[in-house]
């Protein structure tokens, strides 16, 4: 079985749809009938790194449109059984390759219809679509009126990876942490995407004991406004920000909170839940967007109202007091074995 | 869904309260609550507490109240329900706290002894209740945002005396009947009597979204839980979100998440139909949520009208039969109307023009042998469907323009009043050129059964004069709109909210509905979906509604979409025989009768 992925960012990218994408790929490569998994990516803001056996990276493509498209079209003379577009904006492109692509979607790019009808009517036409989430499909098929095989393949976490561990004491003393308690969110900061909960979980932090301050970490275009925000509240003494920082650095800076908090309304899924929840850091996310589905409807962790300045404050109130650090019994729902174990079902069920 | 009463001798030396007194209290609102009744008074006879129950939740004795907590240190009477009990239970739980029962009452406890009084906060539902709090020695009484679930107190300085309804109140024999030229005044103001009046001097309604504390020195500061002008100020704030999905799939959303919540039963659950998008989006949007079998719909027709256009009843079978409900068209003749008026009036608690439809409907839907139904109220108010979202925003901008000229206002008001007098305006064009200068004044002229002027020949000069200034009432409106809503759509919706909505649409649905022993949900009616929804709302304005109508799947017909708003129209000029009054609907002739109903 030989599989073409079309891709914005996958080996090289950062954040969570990357991510994704590259669980996806190695979940495709670990099919026992997969020869060759051909990866075409959009985007490539790092150098991609090992690329995984079996898989041939054409990296060429994502220096431009053109480039794509020109990348794309040379793969015409070869045949694939499988063919996964990555994104709304690439079914022109898939369309070359098959007629009817399996689409993936992640998040916000799929909650509207795009605005030309060609891609619209493509998305109508999918041979399939394989969602993050409930509420991502859920709000595709309600534009797109989609009708064709639907699955649900949420994130996956390599609970390796994450440990519950102590304060890192270097980063403690970086954040100025001493004897505080920590709030966290972890995402970018972007002006265009201000939806993260970062301004709402501001707004309570006066409510919350003194000793409690909140640690925003990422970059990010807003970052300036909430600065201002901050300090217009006063709140200098109680609001870190990290700005960008490595990622090899994130599993300290989820064991540096004792709350992690995201108030947030345009989450796909929510995949850094899961990462904090894998440092046993008790999470707080929103009953109105992907996270919920990352707290499994509130069985793994708390949801709240992001509109709801009280709900969150009680919320944060209640796991404060709890002064607990444990895994979730229900996390390893979302171990890359049940991942793997999706994909191959996904991809089974799509031959047949 | 209960009646609750509380007694609290507060003062040193005030004499106990006396069980007489809790069980007349509590004798009296059996209707609301006919499957069970407790009282329970303190070892030092101090405190006093009684419910009736209706059982929806738990049917179990475990949900019987007075409910005491397995401390002894709280006991708590609560009518309404909490719809999100469950989640709040599951993080009780999270959090150590151990169950007895699967009531939504015992949750109410176990919160209170979390969060104290921000618990109020939590709670998605309609609700009124006290705690008494033996450890501190006092009784905590809340109300749920809107004021779906009615609550009263009377303060005698001594003992301060709780319940559910007015005439509770008066049938527990402690307290004074002096009537309050403030409460008549706002009656014929408005056509219902604005809260915190009543139409007596010693009671009080506990406002809508406030809790308090009542301890040694008597009933504290109400503090305001929930804010609806504060709510749309917040909304236009966080527009950012609007633009992430389609109005349509937020509506479908969130709609459906309140509907999923004010499904949870565990009783079956019908629902009001009419012609209208409100009930006849909810009854698809159900369709769609609810895990049970068909839904059992009932529509209300008046014999006189069937067939005429103003009849809902063919339509709403049509769409019933579309969405596999088991639908009742239930049809009152003029005989039925004059003989169940005596029982009407009885169980009105207090005076009111309207009530009629929920009363019929409510009896039709109890006839079904259901004990709770979704209704679509409400709607017109979230969505903005009111001539007053276009007629309000029209006069404050005409009067404000008038007034930036030197002699503006005397000119228009002399115009308006010209007029009205030859006809090319309405009666109310000199009250709209007196008082439309603000949002609270254009509001109640909008929305006025009488203008203040007149009061003098409706209730004598003394009484109009004291019950005008009392009542205050154009301050009143003015103060609901703190914080400045931001918005005209915010504006409108919350004066809306705070008198029509509150003060009659919700209170006659709960005693019209109470006098069958039925529960009427309203999920267009809930704090935690209007704050959702206030972004959007505010961005779209009444346009809103034809996204509503566009939100199930597949989209409401055109049959219903499309069908002229009329309104529901009851017989009542006839069946009532209500002499002319200079309007249309004899609306002022029926206020009178009403009144006189009440003594």
């Amino acid at each position: 079985m030989r599989i073409l992925l079309l891709t914005t960012d996958i080996y090289g990218g950062y954040g969570g749809i990357a991510l994704y994408n590259r669980d996806f790929a190695a979940a495709l490569t670990e099919h026992p009938d997969c020869e060759e998994l051909v990866v075409v990516p959009r985007l490539l803001p790092n150098p991609p790194g090992e690329i995984p056996p079996k898989v041939r990276f054409v990296a060429e493509a994502a220096r431009n449109n053109v480039a794509y498209f020109r990348a794309v079209r040379a793969l015409r003379r070869e045949r694939f059984d499988l063919v996964f577009c990555g994104h709304v904006n690439l079914l022109p492109v898939a369309r070359m390759m098959s007629d009817r692509p399996t689409l993936l979607v992640y998040g916000i790019e799929a909650w509207k219809p795009p605005r030309d009808r060609l891609r619209n009517r493509l998305a109508r036409n999918a041979g399939a679509v394989i969602s993050i989430s409930d509420i991502t499909l859920s709000r595709f098929v309600s534009w797109s009126s989609f009708g064709g095989r639907t699955f649900v393949l949420p994130n996956a976490i390599h609970l390796d990876e994450y440990a519950i561990g102590p304060r890192d004491p270097n980063l403690v003393t970086r954040y100025g942490l001493a004897g505080k308690r920590v709030l966290l969110t972890v995402g970018r900061i972007v002006a265009a995407e201000r939806y993260k909960g970062f301004d709402e979980v501001i707004e309570v932090l006066p409510d919350l004991p003194k000793d409690v301050v909140y640690l925003i970490a990422g970059g990010g275009n807003d970052l300036p406004r909430l600065r201002r925000k901050v300090d217009d509240l006063g709140l200098f003494d109680r609001v870190i920000f990290t700005g960008l920082f490595p990622e090899a650095e994130k599993p300290a800076l989820y064991n540096l909170a004792d709350v992690y908090v995201m108030p947030s309304r345009g989450e796909g899924f929510g995949f850094v839940l899961l990462e904090a929840m894998a440092c046993g850091v008790p999470a707080i996310g929103s009953r109105h967007d992907g996270s919920r589905e990352a707290l499994r409807g509130g069985q793994l962790g708390t949801l709240v109202d992001p509109a709801s300045a009280a709900d969150l404050r009680l919320a944060i109130t209640e796991l404060l007091a709890r002064r607990e650090k444990r895994i979730p019994a229900g996390l390893d729902y979302f171990s890359f074995d049940n991942f793997r174990a999706r994909v191959h079902a996904i991809v089974n069920e799509l031959r047949r | 869904m209960c009646g609750i009463g509380a007694l609290f001798a507060y003062k040193d030396g005030a004499p106990p309260v006396r069980r007489e007194e809790l069980e007349a209290i509590n004798e009296r609102m059996r209707p609301r609550g006919p499957d069970a009744g407790g009282t329970w008074i303190s070892d030092d006879g101090r405190v006093g507490l009684a419910a009736r129950r209706l059982a929806i939740i738990d049917l179990s004795p475990e949900g019987d109240q007075p409910l005491t907590d397995t401390s002894g240190d709280l006991v708590i009477v609560f009518n309404g329900e909490i719809y999100n009990h469950r989640e709040l239970r599951a993080r009780l739980a999270r959090g150590g706290a151990r169950f007895h029962s699967s009531s939504d009452t015992e949750v109410l406890l176990q919160l209170y002894r979390a969060h104290g009084a921000e618990m109020v906060e939590l709670l998605r539902g309609m609700f009124a209740f006290c705690i008494w709090d033996r450890r501190t020695e006092r009784m905590f009484v809340a109300r749920d945002p809107y004021g779906i679930k009615p609550l009263y107190i009377a303060d005698d300085g001594q003992t301060v005396r709780i319940a559910s309804t007015v005439k509770a109140l008066l049938a527990g024999g402690g307290v004074s009947r002096t009537s309050d030229p403030a409460g008549v005044a706002g009656f014929f103001l408005t056509g219902s009597v604005p809260e915190p009046f009543t139409t007596f001097q010693s009671i009080r309604a506990v406002e809508a979204g406030t809790a308090f504390f009542i301890d040694a020195s008597g009933p504290g500061r109400a503090r305001h839980h929930y804010s609806i002008a504060n709510v749309f100020r917040r909304g236009c704030a966080q527009h950012a979100f609007v633009a992430l999905v389609p109005p349509e799939t937020q509506l479908r959303e969130f709609v459906s998440e309140s509907l999923t919540y004010h499904l949870v039963s565990d009783v079956p659950v019908g629902a009001f139909l009419s012609a209208g998008i409100d009930s006849t989006g909810l009854v698809a949007l159900t369709n769609q949520v609810s895990r049970g079998g068909p839904l059992r719909t009932v529509t209300l027709s008046f014999d006189v009208f069937r067939g005429h256009e103003s009849d809902e009843s063919s339509t709403a079978e049509r769409f019933a039969r579309e969405m596999h409900s088991k639908h009742t068209t239930r049809i009152v003749t003029r005989d039925e109307f004059q003989s169940d008026l005596p029982r009407f009036f009885d169980a009105m608690d207090q005076p009111t023009i309207d009530g009629v439809n929920t009363w019929f409907v409510s009896k039709a839907t109890a006839e079904l042998g259901l004990k709770v139904a979704i209704s679509g109220i409400g709607g017109d108010e979230l969505f903005g469907s009111y001539p007053s979202f276009t007629a309000l925003p029209r006069i404050v901008r005409s009067m404000a323009i008038a007034r930036k000229f030197p002699a503006g206002m005397p000119t228009a008001r002399a115009a308006l009043t010209a007029m009205s007098r030859a006809g090319f305006a309405g009666p109310k064009a000199p009250a709209v050129a007196r008082y439309g200068e603000t949002w609270g004044g254009a509001y109640l002229v909008k929305r006025g059964l009488y203008m203040p002027s007149e009061l003098p020949e409706v209730m004598g000069r003394d009484a109009a004069e004291e019950g005008l200034e009392r009542l205050a009432m154009f301050d009143r409106a003015e103060r609901m709109l703190e914080p400045d809503p931001m918005s005209d759509f915010g504006r409108v919706a919350t004066l809306e909210a705070a008198f029509y909505m509150r003060n009659q649409l919700l209170r006659d649905t709960d005693w019209a509905s109470m006098a069958h022993s039925l529960e009427v949900r309203t999920p267009l009616v809930d704090a935690w979906l209007l704050r959702q929804l206030a972004p959007l709302l505010t961005n779209e304005g009444s346009a809103s509604k034809q996204y509503f109508a566009d939100s199930p799947r597949p989209p409401l017909p055109s049959y219903v979409r499309n069908r002229p708003k009329t309104g529901f129209v009851v017989p009542l000029i006839d069946w009532a025989q209500l002499p002319p009054d200079g309007t249309g609907t004899r609306m002022r002739s029926w206020a009178k009768r009403v009144l006189e109903s009440f003594g």
